[in-house]
């Protein structure tokens, strides 16, 4: 085909005149985009991916319909979730509000900058927050002062037990205490005729060292830092206590596999498959995947409180919560959004369709959480929930799962190198003591 | 070449290049900078990123950690590089022999090579699990062992060794196998069928074929391979770090894991490049044996 000039210059005129439309539309989409009235919103599936994807459907569109606000909600995959946190906390693309946890760290990294926000201004729109929620659960919710949101998931973590080798053992009820986890322990141990473990008694935690010393040491009656989070204070009898009690259960009295912590350790697995009989502080989804995933095993497990250390039998708590991030474009939104999602009947759909333990006692106590026998016990382990985060915004360095973690080099030197517990512990606090320096320097 | 055909090249490569410069030499350089300040990211929102010139290379290289990862990766890297091209030497040899089902042994020996390095991993890890591996329960029924062997989890040391640094190198060898066969494969496959009939005509037995025939015609090569093998095993990460996290007792923890730690769990994006700007020195050491080899062919 020819083309004469002059139609090549219409055709030049008219790819502007598309191109200056274009661009137009673009530009006046992007004013769009940024109306006040919309919000974004970040959170981590649970339960379900796509009924947690429809709910969140669902209840954006309701609180739609209710405010006229546009909620964007975005799932993140679990698997990318801390890094897409701590880059947020840098300084990264962020949401306007989201579904976090690891406060203190996020917010040190953030530095009054960038990370979660707080709203303590707001705090006033939930005026029985006290009453309504487990105060384990909200300590997690405040740092510094401040408030930073609503909590709206529980980790609370008690005993996983096998109610058949209990009874098989001989004993009419779970461990109550700590020389009761070991009087069942070894009588629940099985070994081969070349003496292998073919069950082990007990396990005190996950494969995380510093998760399995905490309930333990709280239990003994210590604490791991001043309430300012600038002072370290594990050099003391309640640690030596928690770490003896450890230590003995895998070389004394030999209950306990040496290698829990382990990457390739995992408790759970160990407890599915036959080879483990009590899981101290279990994991939260672990009941719901045991319905969920094992009908075979049903009638064989429950859950009961932890044990009773020295002092009390406080349980591992943590917490996911709905908050507001820095550079967001309508706090007030935001904080609509939140209050939305934080009514008693939104965070029953949400335990519901989730599994997931809420922090609300409304919840815990309706009739859905009677439903199965462990239920109400979960419920009940709640009152004894200890928040897992600490005042300094480089716990979770402290606290790491990795070989050189200080945490992770004291329990795994003493409990299963059998090391000096004195010479480790006066080593971690020392070590604890310039990493709380160089986190309050900030 | 004319110069529309040079432009013609550089806009072709262009793409490939601007993605390279974007996703591997901007990071590389950042990363290299990072070395050399404080990025501490506890403070760096409040402080900065003061320049710190050495500071953070002195700070690795005084962690007794960090001297232990580096003489772990060099092991890592040598024994199986070693164990790939030997097990890979043998069995191509095997694979370029004419017998019936050969395809489907080739099929089968490259099977690894299809396995992610993370999927790899996921499974060794219940096939070495001390109370479940069935290769324990294996020896066992044959009577050889009384006791599991802990492969990924005994602390016991014989110097720098110990079985789950043995477990580890034999996933890598296991994972990075099929690799090296089809590159001998591919070579033995170029050797001229004359060189071998003349050294029947000289009467050389089975051995001496291999040694002084086919050995010779294979050493470019296998100094490629052993190169590109060793690049690898240097910035090694997934194997090790899915498997044991570098555990038990830092025995099988290698820079780049140990790099990764020091950023993602304790927060030190410095101390973290400067691990990686070691990996980076030592890798781009032997990258110049690779490149040296690259441009006398071309030449």
């Amino acid at each position: 085909m020819k083309f004469t000039t002059s139609t090549a210059v219409r055709r030049k005129v008219l790819r502007g005149a598309f191109s200056a439309l274009s661009v137009a539309a673009l530009m006046s989409s992007s004013v769009l985009g940024a109306n006040a009235q919309d919000i974004t919103f970040w959170t981590q599936p649970q339960g379900d991916l796509l009924a947690y994807q429809g709910l969140f459907d669902e209840l954006k569109s309701e609180f739609r319909n209710q405010s006229g606000i546009n909620v964007s909600v975005e799932v993140i995959n679990w698997s990318v979730a801390f890094n897409t946190w701590l880059t947020v906390a840098q300084g990264g693309a962020a949401p306007d509000c989201g579904d976090m946890y690891w406060l203190h760290s996020l917010s040190g990294i953030g530095a009054g900058k960038f990370g979660p926000m707080p709203i303590t201004e707001y705090k006033d729109q939930w005026p029985t927050l006290e009453e309504d929620f487990y105060p384990g659960i909200l300590a997690d919710v405040n740092w510094n002062g401040e408030f930073y949101g609503i909590p709206w998931r529980a980790d609370i973590r008690p005993m996983l037990y096998r109610t058949d080798y209990v009874a098989e053992a001989g004993f009419d009820h779970p461990a109550q205490t700590w020389d009761e986890i070991v009087e069942q322990g070894l009588a629940m141990t099985q070994r081969d005729a070349n003496g292998n473990v073919t069950r082990w008694g007990f396990a005190p935690g996950n494969n995380n060292p510093a998760q399995t010393l905490l309930p333990y040491y709280w239990q003994a009656g210590g604490a791991m830092m001043t309430e300012d989070g600038k002072t370290a204070t594990i050099d003391n009898e309640a640690m030596r206590t928690a770490l003896k009690f450890l230590q003995d259960l895998v070389h004394v009295h030999k209950i306990t596999s040496p290698e829990i912590f382990e990457k390739s350790a995992d408790p759970f697995v160990e407890f599915t498959s036959g080879t483990l009989a009590m899981m101290g502080s279990g994991g939260n989804a672990y009941p719901v995947t045991l319905d969920r995933d094992y009908p075979e095993m049903d009638g064989t497990w429950s859950l009961a409180l932890n044990p009773e250390g020295p002092e009390n039998r406080d349980s591992y708590s943590g917490s996911g919560y709905w908050g507001v991030l820095y550079g967001a474009r309508d706090v007030d939104a935001c904080i609509e959004w939140i209050k939305f999602l934080s009514t008693p009947e939104n965070m029953q759909r949400i335990s519901e369709t989730t599994g997931a333990v809420s922090p609300r006692r409304s919840v815990m106590e309706s009739e859905a959480w009677t439903v199965r026998p462990w239920q109400p016990i979960m419920a009940d382990a709640l009152n004894y929930g200890h928040t897992s985060q600490h005042p300094t915004s480089v716990w979770s360095a402290l606290a790491a799962v990795d070989p050189g973690g200080v945490l992770y080099d004291l329990v795994y030197n003493t409990v299963i190198g059998g090391a000096d517990i004195d010479a480790e512990i006066a080593t971690a606090q020392a070590r604890m003591q310039t990493e709380l320096d160089r986190a309050s320097a900030n | 070449m004319t110069r529309q055909k040079y432009i013609f090249c550089y806009i072709m490569l262009a793409p490939a290049l601007l993605v390279t410069a974007a996703l591997g030499i901007y990071p590389m350089l950042y990363s290299l900078w990072m070395s050399f300040v404080q990025f501490d990211l506890l403070r760096v929102n409040q402080f900065g990123t003061p320049f710190v010139g050495l500071d953070n290379y002195i700070a690795v290289f005084a962690d007794s950690r960090f001297l232990q990862t580096v003489t772990n990766t060099v092991l890592f890297t040598a024994i199986s590089v070693a164990g790939v091209l030997i097990f890979g030497l043998l069995l191509s040899q095997i694979l370029n022999a004419n017998f019936r089902g050969r395809n489907v042994v080739r099929m089968l020996v490259s099977v690894p090579w299809f396995v992610p390095p993370a999927v790899a991993s996921a499974i060794w890890m219940w096939m070495l699990n001390t109370d479940r591996s069935p290769i324990n329960f294996l020896l066992q029924d044959m009577g050889l062992i009384t006791s599991n062997i802990r492969f990924l989890t005994d602390s016991t040391t014989w110097g720098p060794f110990s079985i789950p640094m043995f477990s580890i190198i034999a996933v890598r060898v296991w994972n990075g196998l099929p690799f090296a066969i089809i590159f001998i494969l591919a070579a033995l496959q170029s050797i001229p069928a004359s060189l071998y009939e003349a050294a029947e005509v000289d009467g050389a037995t089975l051995w001496q074929k291999f040694w002084y025939v086919t050995l010779p015609q294979l050493r470019p090569v296998l100094a490629i391979l052993s190169i590109l093998l060793i690049i690898g095993g240097l910035g090694s990460f997934e194997i090790n770090y899915i498997m044991t996290g570098g555990g038990p007792q830092n025995l099988t923890n290698i820079m780049a894991v140990y790099s990764y730690q020091q950023a993602f769990s304790f927060f030190r994006f410095d101390l973290a490049s400067a691990a990686s700007g070691v990996i980076f020195i030592l890798t781009g050491f032997v990258s110049v044996f690779y490149l040296r080899s690259q441009f006398k062919k071309a030449a």
